[in-house]
């Protein structure tokens, strides 16, 4: 879950988020090293009296300085495509919901098998219960069945908004007038919070999404409680 | 348990992962799987390589780029094996956790992959 000054990625609660874990840690390395070296012709520029006016070309260091990034540019590459296309993979979903994006909340609505719709809008400070997230807390979460692949369509009703999980690893733009599919797989129950990622006007930071990953035997008790 | 309270005081601690050691402020070596093994084997072979060049051209500026050089190499060197095996096992791992989920969940019944599989051989058969 989020805490205070995190630098880093949440935990996975995808495999999805997991491969993308794992690139960015792939990807880091490299930029570690190559900032290693950085580091260390900046020192030896820096600590040296010789000086050199009348270089007029350098044929071999140009050389290697072209064909080694490269050759970094493809090691990045590749995984990187790698995962791009797992996250369009076909996949046959259990469940579909609509994600509408309001000013300044989100609607859900899950019409596969009967009629369900809500509003989700966040929970003011003044209201919060002791223990609850600021900011992050809303008053009808999505409630959803783990392990199962569900689609997300993504959409809005009026201005640019985005739908955004961060353990999930899921961010789709809605825009007004096109539905954005995303596909969501977790691996483990919990509840997972993400914020609005598209600039929507003056309560934009105030719309957040919380997920609630359950067992499928709740979510249709959920499910049947939310449409009596 | 007050070691253990003072350590969940922290809210890095609160993914359960061991206290982060950023290299360079950027690299976490304690959590990011074969990062420690590859810094380590490279930093090693650095310093046998420069020492080594050093005992024998005594040449000590030249010596520092090829600590450079074969750190970088040798980290690189390490670490794309590393996480490629480490890639294969986390394919495998899930290749058995799927497996043990439909042996508990379909036992039994006709979606058995054993029973499959034991039909299958005794069609060849």
């Amino acid at each position: 879950m989020p805490y205070p000054m995190q630098l880093g990625f949440q935990d996975a609660t995808s495999p999805i988020m997991e491969e993308l874990m794992y690139f960015h840690d792939h990807t880091l390395m490299i930029v570690f090293l190559i900032s290693s070296l950085v580091l260390y012709v900046l020192i030896l520029m820096l600590t040296t009296k010789l000086t050199h006016t009348s270089t007029m070309d350098a044929q071999e260091v140009e050389t290697i300085w072209t064909i080694l990034p490269a050759i970094i540019l493809v090691l990045i590459a590749l995984p990187s495509l790698r995962i791009l296309y797992m996250m369009d993979e076909i996949f046959n979903p259990y469940l579909t919901v609509k994600a509408m994006g309001h000013q300044w909340y989100w609607s859900y609505e899950y019409t596969d098998y009967e009629d369900l719709s809500f509003d989700s809008y966040m929970v003011p400070t003044q209201d919060l219960n002791p223990g609850q997230l600021r900011l992050l807390e809303v008053d009808n979460r999505v409630v959803l069945p783990m392990e199962l692949p569900i689609r997300m369509l993504i959409s809005s009703e009026d201005v640019l908004h985005a739908w955004t999980v961060p353990s999930l690893g899921l961010k789709a733009d809605a825009v007004p007038g096109r539905l954005n599919q995303a596909t969501l797989t977790s691996t483990r129950p919990g509840v997972y919070f993400g914020q609005c990622s598209e600039i929507c006007g003056s309560n934009h930071s105030f719309m957040p999404i919380v997920l609630e990953m359950s067992t499928l035997k709740y979510f249709e008790n959920w499910s049947h409680m939310m449409q009596t | 348990t007050r070691a253990v309270a003072s350590i969940f005081s922290r809210p890095e601690a609160w993914s359960l992962a061991a206290e982060p050691f950023k290299l360079l402020g950027i690299l976490d070596v304690q959590n990011v799987p074969c990062a420690r093994h590859s810094i380590l084997y490279g930093s090693l072979g650095s310093v046998i390589a420069a020492l080594g060049h050093f005992l024998f051209t005594s040449r000590v500026r030249r010596s520092c780029d090829v600590a450079v050089g074969v750190f970088i190499l040798g980290t690189l060197g390490c670490w794309f094996p590393c996480r490629y095996n480490y890639a294969k096992q986390r394919i495998q791992q899930r290749i058995v956790q799927e497996g043990i989920k439909n042996k508990i969940l379909f036992e039994s019944t006709h979606l058995d992959p054993e029973r499959k599989q034991i039909g299958t051989k005794s069609d060849n058969s």
